[in-house]
Protein backbone atom coordinates (compact mmCIF):
# COMPACT_ATOMS: atom_id res chain seq x y z
CA UNK A 1 0.00 0.00 0.00
CA UNK A 2 3.03 2.19 0.57
CA UNK A 3 4.81 1.76 -2.84
CA UNK A 4 1.73 2.57 -4.02
CA UNK A 5 2.02 5.47 -6.76
CA UNK A 6 -0.63 8.29 -6.36
CA UNK A 7 0.20 9.92 -9.16
CA UNK A 8 2.55 10.03 -12.36
CA UNK A 9 3.57 12.38 -14.76
CA UNK A 10 5.63 12.41 -17.52
CA UNK A 11 7.81 14.58 -19.90
CA UNK A 12 10.02 14.99 -22.78
CA UNK A 13 13.03 16.56 -22.92
CA UNK A 14 14.66 17.97 -26.11
CA UNK A 15 18.78 18.36 -25.79
CA UNK A 16 19.85 20.88 -27.54
CA UNK A 17 16.66 23.12 -26.70
CA UNK A 18 17.02 26.67 -24.48
CA UNK A 19 14.18 28.10 -25.60
CA UNK A 20 12.21 25.85 -23.80
CA UNK A 21 14.33 24.56 -20.63
CA UNK A 22 12.89 24.77 -17.56
CA UNK A 23 9.15 24.13 -18.70
CA UNK A 24 8.98 20.67 -17.50
CA UNK A 25 10.16 21.96 -13.73
CA UNK A 26 7.95 24.54 -13.98
CA UNK A 27 4.69 21.90 -14.87
CA UNK A 28 6.01 20.20 -12.11
CA UNK A 29 6.09 22.94 -9.62
CA UNK A 30 2.21 23.47 -10.01
CA UNK A 31 1.07 19.92 -9.60
CA UNK A 32 2.84 19.57 -6.60
CA UNK A 33 1.26 23.00 -5.36
CA UNK A 34 -2.46 22.16 -6.33
CA UNK A 35 -2.04 18.88 -4.36
CA UNK A 36 -0.77 20.64 -1.32
CA UNK A 37 3.24 19.49 -0.67
CA UNK A 38 5.31 21.57 1.14
CA UNK A 39 6.53 24.93 -0.25
CA UNK A 40 10.28 23.73 1.00
CA UNK A 41 9.92 20.37 -0.21
CA UNK A 42 8.52 22.17 -3.94
CA UNK A 43 11.38 23.96 -4.03
CA UNK A 44 14.23 21.40 -3.63
CA UNK A 45 12.08 19.50 -6.27
CA UNK A 46 12.02 22.41 -8.43
CA UNK A 47 15.72 22.99 -7.92
CA UNK A 48 16.81 19.48 -8.72
CA UNK A 49 14.26 18.88 -11.48
CA UNK A 50 15.45 22.46 -12.92
CA UNK A 51 19.28 21.33 -12.84
CA UNK A 52 18.70 17.33 -14.02
CA UNK A 53 16.59 19.14 -17.01
CA UNK A 54 18.91 21.56 -18.19
CA UNK A 55 21.34 18.24 -17.52
CA UNK A 56 19.54 16.99 -20.37
CA UNK A 57 19.45 20.12 -22.68
CA UNK A 58 22.99 20.77 -22.41
CA UNK A 59 24.83 17.38 -23.10
CA UNK A 60 22.17 14.80 -24.49
CA UNK A 61 20.14 14.49 -27.35
CA UNK A 62 17.04 13.26 -25.76
CA UNK A 63 15.29 12.62 -22.55
CA UNK A 64 12.28 11.69 -20.25
CA UNK A 65 11.50 13.17 -16.69
CA UNK A 66 8.97 11.35 -14.64
CA UNK A 67 7.54 12.42 -11.07
CA UNK A 68 5.71 9.64 -8.95
CA UNK A 69 4.28 10.98 -5.91
CA UNK A 70 4.20 8.49 -3.42
CA UNK A 71 2.57 8.45 0.04
CA UNK A 72 5.30 9.01 1.81
CA UNK A 73 8.03 10.62 -0.86
CA UNK A 74 8.57 11.86 -4.30
CA UNK A 75 10.48 9.96 -6.30
CA UNK A 76 11.72 12.33 -9.84
CA UNK A 77 13.66 9.75 -12.56
CA UNK A 78 15.32 11.14 -14.99
CA UNK A 79 16.61 9.03 -18.26
CA UNK A 80 18.55 10.23 -21.05
CA UNK A 81 20.10 9.28 -24.33
CA UNK A 82 22.79 11.23 -24.55
CA UNK A 83 27.25 10.98 -24.25
CA UNK A 84 27.33 9.19 -20.70
CA UNK A 85 29.24 10.38 -17.68
CA UNK A 86 33.07 9.03 -17.88
CA UNK A 87 33.90 9.78 -14.04
CA UNK A 88 31.07 9.66 -12.35
CA UNK A 89 32.85 10.36 -8.96
CA UNK A 90 34.65 13.56 -10.70
CA UNK A 91 31.60 14.70 -12.36
CA UNK A 92 29.79 14.89 -8.73
CA UNK A 93 32.77 17.37 -7.38
CA UNK A 94 31.63 20.80 -7.41
CA UNK A 95 33.12 22.94 -10.20
CA UNK A 96 33.76 20.27 -12.59
CA UNK A 97 32.02 20.49 -15.44
CA UNK A 98 32.56 19.00 -19.37
CA UNK A 99 30.18 22.54 -20.46
CA UNK A 100 31.94 24.12 -23.81
CA UNK A 101 32.55 28.02 -23.93
CA UNK A 102 29.67 28.82 -25.49
CA UNK A 103 27.60 27.18 -22.65
CA UNK A 104 29.37 29.25 -20.25
CA UNK A 105 28.67 32.32 -22.27
CA UNK A 106 25.25 31.68 -21.34
CA UNK A 107 25.90 31.27 -17.83
CA UNK A 108 25.62 27.72 -17.53
CA UNK A 109 28.75 24.58 -17.05
CA UNK A 110 29.56 26.59 -13.68
CA UNK A 111 30.01 22.75 -12.16
CA UNK A 112 27.09 22.90 -9.32
CA UNK A 113 24.47 20.74 -11.05
CA UNK A 114 25.37 17.18 -9.86
CA UNK A 115 26.41 18.69 -6.59
CA UNK A 116 23.33 20.81 -5.92
CA UNK A 117 20.90 18.07 -7.46
CA UNK A 118 22.36 15.73 -4.44
CA UNK A 119 22.27 18.21 -1.45
CA UNK A 120 18.93 18.72 -2.84
CA UNK A 121 17.32 15.59 -2.80
CA UNK A 122 17.08 12.40 0.63
CA UNK A 123 18.46 9.67 -1.12
CA UNK A 124 20.16 10.46 -4.86
CA UNK A 125 21.26 7.42 -7.35
CA UNK A 126 23.10 7.76 -10.99
CA UNK A 127 24.07 5.66 -13.34
CA UNK A 128 25.54 6.21 -16.48
CA UNK A 129 26.58 4.24 -19.23
CA UNK A 130 29.42 6.14 -21.88
CA UNK A 131 27.87 6.27 -25.25
CA UNK A 132 24.51 5.40 -23.97
CA UNK A 133 22.87 7.80 -21.69
CA UNK A 134 22.70 8.74 -18.24
CA UNK A 135 20.03 7.41 -15.43
CA UNK A 136 19.42 9.80 -12.54
CA UNK A 137 16.66 8.71 -9.43
CA UNK A 138 16.01 11.43 -6.92
CA UNK A 139 13.93 10.87 -3.99
CA UNK A 140 13.25 13.45 -1.13
CA UNK A 141 10.84 12.37 1.63
CA UNK A 142 7.76 13.93 2.61
CA UNK A 143 6.90 13.91 6.49
CA UNK A 144 4.18 14.07 8.43
CA UNK A 145 0.83 15.34 7.21
CA UNK A 146 1.90 18.43 5.56
CA UNK A 147 5.73 17.44 3.77
CA UNK B 1 -15.89 36.78 4.13
CA UNK B 2 -12.50 37.50 3.53
CA UNK B 3 -13.74 41.15 2.27
CA UNK B 4 -14.13 42.35 5.98
CA UNK B 5 -11.03 40.66 7.60
CA UNK B 6 -8.35 41.92 4.65
CA UNK B 7 -8.65 45.38 3.29
CA UNK B 8 -8.17 45.27 -0.40
CA UNK B 9 -7.18 48.35 -2.42
CA UNK B 10 -9.64 48.09 -5.32
CA UNK B 11 -13.89 47.15 -5.68
CA UNK B 12 -15.72 46.21 -8.53
CA UNK B 13 -18.50 48.92 -9.32
CA UNK B 14 -21.15 47.28 -9.73
CA UNK B 15 -23.03 49.57 -11.70
CA UNK B 16 -20.44 50.51 -14.36
CA UNK B 17 -19.52 47.14 -14.86
CA UNK B 18 -20.66 45.08 -17.66
CA UNK B 19 -19.23 41.87 -17.71
CA UNK B 20 -16.93 41.86 -20.20
CA UNK B 21 -13.87 39.41 -19.63
CA UNK B 22 -10.75 42.24 -19.59
CA UNK B 23 -10.07 42.34 -16.19
CA UNK B 24 -10.45 39.01 -15.60
CA UNK B 25 -8.48 37.54 -18.51
CA UNK B 26 -5.00 40.29 -17.49
CA UNK B 27 -5.27 39.35 -13.52
CA UNK B 28 -2.29 37.59 -12.54
CA UNK B 29 -3.30 35.20 -9.26
CA UNK B 30 -6.61 34.11 -11.72
CA UNK B 31 -8.79 35.99 -8.64
CA UNK B 32 -11.34 37.32 -10.93
CA UNK B 33 -14.65 35.35 -12.26
CA UNK B 34 -17.53 37.16 -14.38
CA UNK B 35 -20.57 35.67 -12.65
CA UNK B 36 -24.21 37.39 -13.67
CA UNK B 37 -22.48 39.91 -15.83
CA UNK B 38 -20.41 41.16 -13.39
CA UNK B 39 -17.31 40.54 -12.29
CA UNK B 40 -15.98 39.58 -8.79
CA UNK B 41 -12.77 39.74 -7.03
CA UNK B 42 -11.66 36.87 -4.93
CA UNK B 43 -10.04 39.01 -2.32
CA UNK B 44 -8.09 35.77 -1.18
CA UNK B 45 -6.23 35.19 -4.05
CA UNK B 46 -5.44 39.19 -5.15
CA UNK B 47 -2.88 40.72 -4.73
CA UNK B 48 -3.45 44.44 -5.21
CA UNK B 49 -1.63 44.64 -8.43
CA UNK B 50 -3.93 47.38 -10.22
CA UNK B 51 -3.40 44.82 -13.52
CA UNK B 52 -7.40 45.34 -13.77
CA UNK B 53 -7.10 48.78 -12.76
CA UNK B 54 -5.45 49.46 -15.59
CA UNK B 55 -7.15 47.39 -18.29
CA UNK B 56 -11.06 48.17 -17.41
CA UNK B 57 -12.80 49.90 -20.37
CA UNK B 58 -15.04 51.00 -18.24
CA UNK B 59 -13.49 52.57 -15.52
CA UNK B 60 -15.26 49.84 -13.18
CA UNK B 61 -12.75 49.44 -10.92
CA UNK B 62 -12.25 51.92 -8.60
CA UNK B 63 -9.04 52.47 -6.25
CA UNK B 64 -9.81 52.85 -2.80
CA UNK B 65 -7.36 55.09 -1.77
CA UNK B 66 -7.35 57.93 0.90
CA UNK B 67 -9.48 61.24 -0.14
CA UNK B 68 -8.16 64.91 0.37
CA UNK B 69 -11.44 65.45 2.65
CA UNK B 70 -10.05 62.69 4.82
CA UNK B 71 -7.12 63.93 5.81
CA UNK B 72 -10.04 67.10 8.19
CA UNK B 73 -9.73 64.19 11.31
CA UNK B 74 -6.36 65.41 11.68
CA UNK B 75 -5.04 68.43 13.56
CA UNK B 76 -1.65 68.12 11.44
CA UNK B 77 -0.92 67.02 7.92
CA UNK B 78 2.05 65.90 6.54
CA UNK B 79 2.41 64.75 2.98
CA UNK B 80 5.10 62.14 2.29
CA UNK B 81 4.81 62.19 -1.71
CA UNK B 82 6.36 59.57 -3.77
CA UNK B 83 9.75 60.75 -5.65
CA UNK B 84 6.90 59.77 -8.90
CA UNK B 85 5.15 63.25 -7.81
CA UNK B 86 8.05 65.19 -9.32
CA UNK B 87 8.04 64.16 -12.37
CA UNK B 88 4.13 64.62 -13.21
CA UNK B 89 4.57 68.20 -13.58
CA UNK B 90 5.99 68.70 -16.57
CA UNK B 91 10.00 69.92 -16.99
CA UNK B 92 9.49 73.33 -15.74
CA UNK B 93 8.48 72.36 -11.94
CA UNK B 94 11.09 71.61 -9.45
CA UNK B 95 10.88 69.47 -6.42
CA UNK B 96 10.43 72.72 -4.01
CA UNK B 97 8.11 74.19 -5.92
CA UNK B 98 5.78 70.95 -5.87
CA UNK B 99 6.78 70.33 -2.04
CA UNK B 100 5.70 73.86 -1.54
CA UNK B 101 2.20 73.87 -3.40
CA UNK B 102 1.41 71.09 -1.30
CA UNK B 103 1.30 73.07 1.72
CA UNK B 104 -1.27 75.25 -0.24
CA UNK B 105 -3.83 72.89 -0.77
CA UNK B 106 -3.84 71.46 2.66
CA UNK B 107 -0.78 70.57 4.28
CA UNK B 108 0.82 71.57 7.26
CA UNK B 109 4.33 69.98 6.44
CA UNK B 110 6.12 68.15 3.46
CA UNK B 111 8.69 65.67 3.74
CA UNK B 112 11.16 64.56 0.78
CA UNK B 113 10.74 60.67 0.76
CA UNK B 114 13.46 60.58 -1.57
CA UNK B 115 16.44 61.25 1.52
CA UNK B 116 15.14 58.62 3.50
CA UNK B 117 16.05 56.26 0.39
CA UNK B 118 19.90 57.54 0.34
CA UNK B 119 19.45 56.03 4.12
CA UNK B 120 17.77 53.08 2.86
CA UNK B 121 20.85 51.99 0.48
CA UNK B 122 23.53 52.33 3.34
CA UNK B 123 21.36 50.00 4.99
CA UNK B 124 20.32 47.51 2.74
CA UNK B 125 24.29 47.61 1.96
CA UNK B 126 24.40 46.29 5.83
CA UNK B 127 21.99 43.77 5.16
CA UNK B 128 23.63 41.73 2.77
CA UNK B 129 27.23 42.01 3.93
CA UNK B 130 26.14 40.81 7.21
CA UNK B 131 23.89 37.94 5.48
CA UNK B 132 26.12 36.00 2.89
CA UNK B 133 22.59 33.88 2.24
CA UNK B 134 20.16 32.89 0.55
CA UNK B 135 20.73 34.75 -2.48
CA UNK B 136 19.14 36.90 -4.48
CA UNK B 137 17.82 39.16 -1.54
CA UNK B 138 13.86 40.37 -3.01
CA UNK B 139 13.59 44.11 -2.56
CA UNK B 140 10.54 44.86 -0.24
CA UNK B 141 9.84 48.32 -1.83
CA UNK B 142 6.48 47.25 -3.35
CA UNK B 143 4.10 45.97 -1.94
CA UNK B 144 2.75 43.71 -4.44
CA UNK B 145 5.57 42.00 -4.67
CA UNK B 146 5.98 41.12 -1.08
CA UNK B 147 2.12 39.60 -1.79
CA UNK B 148 3.08 37.75 -4.90
CA UNK B 149 6.31 35.67 -3.28
CA UNK B 150 3.82 35.00 -0.08
CA UNK B 151 0.83 33.51 -2.90
CA UNK B 152 2.72 32.25 -5.72
CA UNK B 153 6.75 31.86 -4.51
CA UNK B 154 5.69 30.89 -0.87
CA UNK B 155 9.24 29.21 -0.49
CA UNK B 156 11.02 32.57 -1.38
CA UNK B 157 9.79 34.19 1.92
CA UNK B 158 13.31 34.25 3.65
CA UNK B 159 14.98 36.36 0.02
CA UNK B 160 12.27 38.97 0.96
CA UNK B 161 14.69 41.94 2.14
CA UNK B 162 13.48 42.32 5.91
CA UNK B 163 13.81 46.01 6.24
CA UNK B 164 10.82 48.52 6.22
CA UNK B 165 10.14 50.50 2.99
CA UNK B 166 11.19 54.15 2.78
CA UNK B 167 7.82 55.70 2.84
CA UNK B 168 7.32 53.96 6.46
CA UNK B 169 10.87 54.50 7.53
CA UNK B 170 10.27 58.25 6.63
CA UNK B 171 7.15 58.15 8.50
CA UNK B 172 8.07 56.55 11.38
CA UNK B 173 10.94 58.82 12.36
CA UNK B 174 8.60 61.92 11.05
CA UNK B 175 5.38 60.97 13.57
CA UNK B 176 8.17 61.24 16.86
CA UNK B 177 9.85 64.83 15.31
CA UNK B 178 6.74 66.09 14.93
CA UNK B 179 5.59 65.24 17.57
CA UNK B 180 8.21 66.81 19.45
CA UNK B 181 8.42 69.57 17.29
CA UNK B 182 4.51 70.84 17.32
CA UNK B 183 3.77 69.63 20.94
CA UNK B 184 0.87 67.14 19.74
CA UNK B 185 0.08 63.66 20.31
CA UNK B 186 1.19 60.54 17.78
CA UNK B 187 -2.64 60.24 16.92
CA UNK B 188 -3.12 64.16 16.13
CA UNK B 189 -1.05 63.93 13.47
CA UNK B 190 -1.74 62.27 10.01
CA UNK B 191 1.26 61.55 7.91
CA UNK B 192 0.05 60.86 4.08
CA UNK B 193 1.92 59.40 1.30
CA UNK B 194 1.40 60.51 -1.96
CA UNK B 195 0.61 57.64 -3.96
CA UNK B 196 1.19 56.33 -7.61
CA UNK B 197 -0.75 53.01 -6.93
CA UNK B 198 -3.67 51.93 -4.84
CA UNK B 199 -1.31 49.44 -3.29
CA UNK B 200 0.57 50.89 -0.75
CA UNK B 201 -3.20 51.62 0.70
CA UNK B 202 -3.04 47.36 1.54
CA UNK B 203 0.46 47.69 3.18
CA UNK B 204 -0.62 50.43 5.35
CA UNK B 205 -4.11 49.09 6.40
CA UNK B 206 -2.49 45.48 6.40
CA UNK B 207 1.20 45.52 6.90
CA UNK B 208 2.41 42.14 6.94
CA UNK B 209 5.14 42.86 8.50
CA UNK B 210 4.84 44.50 11.41
CA UNK B 211 1.06 45.32 13.21
CA UNK B 212 0.82 48.92 12.52
CA UNK B 213 2.02 50.81 9.41
CA UNK B 214 3.53 54.28 10.30
CA UNK B 215 1.71 56.17 7.26
CA UNK B 216 -2.21 57.20 8.54
CA UNK B 217 -3.12 56.97 4.27
CA UNK B 218 -2.34 57.44 0.93
CA UNK B 219 -3.08 59.90 -1.09
CA UNK B 220 -3.43 59.32 -5.17
CA UNK B 221 -1.29 61.41 -7.61
CA UNK B 222 -4.42 61.71 -9.71
CA UNK B 223 -6.54 63.04 -6.77
CA UNK B 224 -4.45 66.00 -6.20
CA UNK B 225 -2.80 66.40 -9.39
CA UNK B 226 -5.73 68.96 -11.03
CA UNK B 227 -5.32 71.40 -7.45
CA UNK B 228 -1.05 71.04 -8.22
CA UNK B 229 -1.53 71.89 -11.73
CA UNK B 230 -3.35 74.71 -11.03
CA UNK B 231 -1.14 76.31 -8.14
CA UNK B 232 1.91 75.95 -10.05
CA UNK B 233 0.83 77.62 -13.37
CA UNK B 234 -0.84 80.59 -11.29
CA UNK B 235 2.27 80.95 -9.28
CA UNK B 236 4.73 80.36 -11.57
CA UNK B 237 8.38 81.78 -11.03
CA UNK B 238 6.84 82.74 -6.72
CA UNK B 239 7.58 79.31 -5.50
CA UNK B 240 11.34 78.74 -5.61
CA UNK B 241 12.86 80.12 -2.45
CA UNK B 242 9.98 79.06 -0.43
CA UNK B 243 10.55 75.59 1.01
CA UNK B 244 13.64 75.06 2.16
CA UNK B 245 13.66 71.09 1.82
CA UNK B 246 17.14 69.07 0.97
CA UNK B 247 16.25 67.15 -2.30
CA UNK B 248 17.99 63.79 -2.74
CA UNK B 249 19.33 62.76 -6.68
CA UNK B 250 19.76 59.23 -5.63
CA UNK B 251 16.03 59.16 -4.14
CA UNK B 252 14.39 60.33 -6.88
CA UNK B 253 16.26 57.76 -9.33
CA UNK B 254 14.16 55.48 -7.35
CA UNK B 255 10.60 56.64 -9.20
CA UNK B 256 11.55 54.46 -11.75
CA UNK B 257 13.26 50.59 -12.41
CA UNK B 258 16.19 50.20 -11.27
CA UNK B 259 16.80 53.06 -8.62
CA UNK B 260 17.59 51.13 -6.17
CA UNK B 261 20.13 48.93 -7.39
CA UNK B 262 21.79 51.85 -9.02
CA UNK B 263 22.75 53.34 -5.38
CA UNK B 264 24.10 49.90 -4.27
CA UNK B 265 27.91 49.41 -3.87
CA UNK B 266 26.90 45.75 -5.28
CA UNK B 267 27.31 45.16 -9.42
CA UNK B 268 25.73 41.73 -9.39
CA UNK B 269 22.27 43.02 -8.85
CA UNK B 270 18.94 42.93 -10.98
CA UNK B 271 16.24 45.27 -11.97
CA UNK B 272 13.00 44.32 -13.41
CA UNK B 273 9.70 45.78 -13.88
CA UNK B 274 6.20 44.95 -14.98
CA UNK B 275 3.85 41.72 -13.60
CA UNK B 276 4.96 39.20 -16.28
CA UNK B 277 8.71 39.84 -15.81
CA UNK B 278 8.78 39.86 -12.29
CA UNK B 279 6.59 36.87 -12.24
CA UNK B 280 9.28 34.88 -14.88
CA UNK B 281 12.14 36.02 -12.94
CA UNK B 282 10.75 34.99 -9.92
CA UNK B 283 10.27 31.72 -11.66
CA UNK B 284 13.81 31.22 -12.33
CA UNK B 285 14.72 32.61 -8.59
CA UNK B 286 13.11 29.87 -7.30
CA UNK B 287 14.62 26.82 -9.92
CA UNK B 288 18.13 28.00 -8.30
CA UNK B 289 18.98 30.42 -11.48
CA UNK B 290 19.92 33.28 -9.92
CA UNK B 291 21.93 32.14 -7.11
CA UNK B 292 25.03 34.76 -7.89
CA UNK B 293 23.40 37.70 -7.73
CA UNK B 294 23.36 39.50 -4.43
CA UNK B 295 19.92 41.95 -4.90
CA UNK B 296 17.03 41.54 -7.32
CA UNK B 297 14.77 44.66 -7.50
CA UNK B 298 11.18 44.07 -8.62
CA UNK B 299 8.72 46.77 -9.46
CA UNK B 300 5.50 45.30 -11.01
CA UNK B 301 4.73 48.51 -12.84
CA UNK B 302 5.63 49.13 -16.04
CA UNK B 303 9.30 50.98 -15.70
CA UNK B 304 8.63 51.18 -11.89
CA UNK B 305 6.71 53.36 -9.72
CA UNK B 306 6.56 56.21 -12.57
CA UNK B 307 4.30 53.18 -14.76
CA UNK B 308 1.68 53.08 -11.65
CA UNK B 309 -2.14 53.06 -12.76
CA UNK B 310 -2.66 56.15 -10.73
CA UNK B 311 -0.40 58.42 -11.78
CA UNK B 312 -0.90 61.24 -14.37
CA UNK B 313 1.96 61.99 -16.78
CA UNK B 314 2.85 59.73 -19.10
CA UNK B 315 5.36 57.25 -18.40
CA UNK B 316 7.70 57.65 -21.11
CA UNK B 317 7.91 61.38 -20.70
CA UNK B 318 7.90 60.86 -16.80
CA UNK B 319 11.21 58.84 -17.26
CA UNK B 320 12.35 61.76 -19.04
CA UNK B 321 11.58 63.89 -16.01
CA UNK B 322 13.55 61.94 -13.68
CA UNK B 323 16.60 61.73 -15.73
CA UNK B 324 16.58 65.66 -16.43
CA UNK B 325 16.07 66.12 -12.13
CA UNK B 326 18.93 62.86 -11.77
CA UNK B 327 21.31 65.28 -13.44
CA UNK B 328 20.35 67.91 -11.59
CA UNK B 329 20.71 67.06 -8.24
CA UNK B 330 23.52 64.52 -8.81
CA UNK B 331 23.28 61.07 -8.39
CA UNK B 332 26.02 60.96 -4.50
CA UNK B 333 24.77 60.02 -1.62
CA UNK B 334 25.03 62.93 1.12
CA UNK B 335 23.90 60.75 3.54
CA UNK B 336 25.32 60.42 7.02
CA UNK B 337 26.93 56.56 6.57
CA UNK B 338 28.06 55.89 10.23
CA UNK B 339 24.40 57.69 11.66
CA UNK B 340 22.50 55.27 9.51
CA UNK B 341 25.02 51.87 10.43
CA UNK B 342 24.28 53.00 13.96
CA UNK B 343 20.22 53.00 13.45
CA UNK B 344 20.59 49.79 11.16
CA UNK B 345 22.21 48.10 14.18
CA UNK B 346 19.42 49.33 16.67
CA UNK B 347 17.24 47.86 13.92
CA UNK B 348 15.36 51.45 13.22
CA UNK B 349 14.56 50.09 9.81
CA UNK B 350 14.25 45.96 10.32
CA UNK B 351 10.61 44.32 10.13
CA UNK B 352 8.80 43.65 13.44
CA UNK B 353 8.33 39.96 11.98
CA UNK B 354 8.95 37.76 8.99
CA UNK B 355 6.84 37.93 6.02
CA UNK B 356 4.98 34.65 6.27
CA UNK B 357 4.24 32.47 3.11
CA UNK B 358 0.58 32.39 2.05
CA UNK B 359 0.29 29.43 -0.04
CA UNK B 360 -3.43 29.25 -2.46
CA UNK B 361 -5.15 26.31 -1.08
CA UNK B 362 -4.44 23.02 -2.59
CA UNK B 363 -6.86 21.32 -4.18
CA UNK B 364 -8.34 19.67 -1.37
CA UNK B 365 -7.06 19.61 2.15
CA UNK B 366 -6.56 15.95 2.17
CA UNK B 367 -3.60 14.92 0.02
CA UNK B 368 -5.41 11.42 -1.64
CA UNK B 369 -8.72 13.64 -2.38
CA UNK B 370 -6.66 16.39 -3.85
CA UNK B 371 -4.10 13.72 -6.22
CA UNK B 372 -7.89 12.29 -7.42
CA UNK B 373 -9.27 15.83 -7.59
CA UNK B 374 -6.06 16.54 -10.01
CA UNK B 375 -6.66 13.60 -12.13
CA UNK B 376 -10.24 15.13 -12.65
CA UNK B 377 -8.81 17.95 -13.32
CA UNK B 378 -6.49 16.78 -16.38
CA UNK B 379 -9.55 14.73 -17.77
CA UNK B 380 -11.75 17.79 -17.95
CA UNK B 381 -8.99 20.17 -19.87
CA UNK B 382 -8.87 17.43 -22.58
CA UNK B 383 -12.40 17.91 -22.85
CA UNK B 384 -12.72 21.26 -22.50
CA UNK B 385 -12.17 23.18 -25.60
CA UNK B 386 -8.75 24.96 -24.78
CA UNK B 387 -9.65 28.59 -26.59
CA UNK B 388 -9.79 30.04 -23.33
CA UNK B 389 -12.42 32.49 -24.42
CA UNK B 390 -13.64 32.87 -21.03
CA UNK B 391 -17.74 33.37 -21.43
CA UNK B 392 -17.79 30.47 -18.65
CA UNK B 393 -16.72 33.26 -16.20
CA UNK B 394 -13.28 32.19 -15.69
CA UNK B 395 -10.32 33.05 -17.29
CA UNK B 396 -8.62 30.11 -19.16
CA UNK B 397 -9.81 26.31 -20.10
CA UNK B 398 -7.48 25.14 -16.76
CA UNK B 399 -9.29 27.49 -14.26
CA UNK B 400 -12.12 26.65 -15.03
CA UNK B 401 -11.50 22.31 -14.62
CA UNK B 402 -9.75 23.95 -11.68
CA UNK B 403 -12.91 25.53 -10.41
CA UNK B 404 -15.02 22.62 -11.06
CA UNK B 405 -13.34 20.46 -9.04
CA UNK B 406 -13.37 22.29 -6.52
CA UNK B 407 -16.98 22.26 -7.07
CA UNK B 408 -17.29 26.22 -8.21
CA UNK B 409 -17.97 25.70 -11.41
CA UNK B 410 -20.05 23.06 -13.67
CA UNK B 411 -19.07 21.69 -16.91
CA UNK B 412 -22.04 23.27 -18.51
CA UNK B 413 -20.71 26.63 -18.07
CA UNK B 414 -18.27 26.17 -20.85
CA UNK B 415 -20.69 27.13 -23.98
CA UNK B 416 -18.61 24.65 -26.27
CA UNK B 417 -19.92 21.98 -23.75
CA UNK B 418 -23.28 23.34 -23.61
CA UNK B 419 -24.02 23.56 -27.23
CA UNK B 420 -22.69 20.33 -27.81
CA UNK B 421 -24.85 18.60 -25.65
CA UNK B 422 -27.69 19.54 -27.95
CA UNK B 423 -25.55 19.79 -30.96
CA UNK B 424 -23.74 16.48 -30.44
CA UNK B 425 -19.96 16.43 -29.43
CA UNK B 426 -18.97 15.11 -32.71
CA UNK B 427 -19.54 17.67 -35.00
CA UNK B 428 -17.00 20.77 -32.98
CA UNK B 429 -14.49 18.18 -32.43
CA UNK B 430 -14.02 17.99 -36.12
CA UNK B 431 -14.61 21.18 -36.77
CA UNK B 432 -11.27 21.77 -34.56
Amino acid sequence: MKNRVLFQQEFEIQGGDFVNAGESSCKIRNTLREIGINSDIIRRIAIAAYEAEMNVVMYAQHGTMKINVYQDNILLIIDDKGPGIENIELAMKPGFSTATEEMREMGFGAGMGLPNIKKNSDVFQITSKVGQGTSLEIKILLNGKNG
Amino acid sequence: MAEQTYFHSIKVDKAKCIGCVTCMKVCPTKAIRVREQKAHINYERCIDCGECLRACPHSAIIPLTTLLSDLNRFKFKIALPSPVLYTQFGQQSMPSEILTVLKEIGFDHVYDEALVCEMMSVATEEYLDENRSPRPIISSICPVVVRLVQRLFPSLCGNILPLEPPREIAAKNLRSETAKQEELKAEEIGIIHITPCSAKMVSINHPESMAKSHLDGAISIREIYNKVMMKLKQEAGLLMMQTQTRISGVGIGWAFEGGEIRGLKYSNTVSVSGLLDTIRILEDVESGRLRNIEYLECLVCPDGCIGGPLTVENRFVAKSNVLRLLRHFGGKRRVNTELVQKLYKENFFSFAWAVEPKSFPPLDADRGVAIEKLKMKEELVGKLPGTDCGVCGAPDCQTLAEDIVRGEAKPEDCIYISRNESQGEKKWRKAR
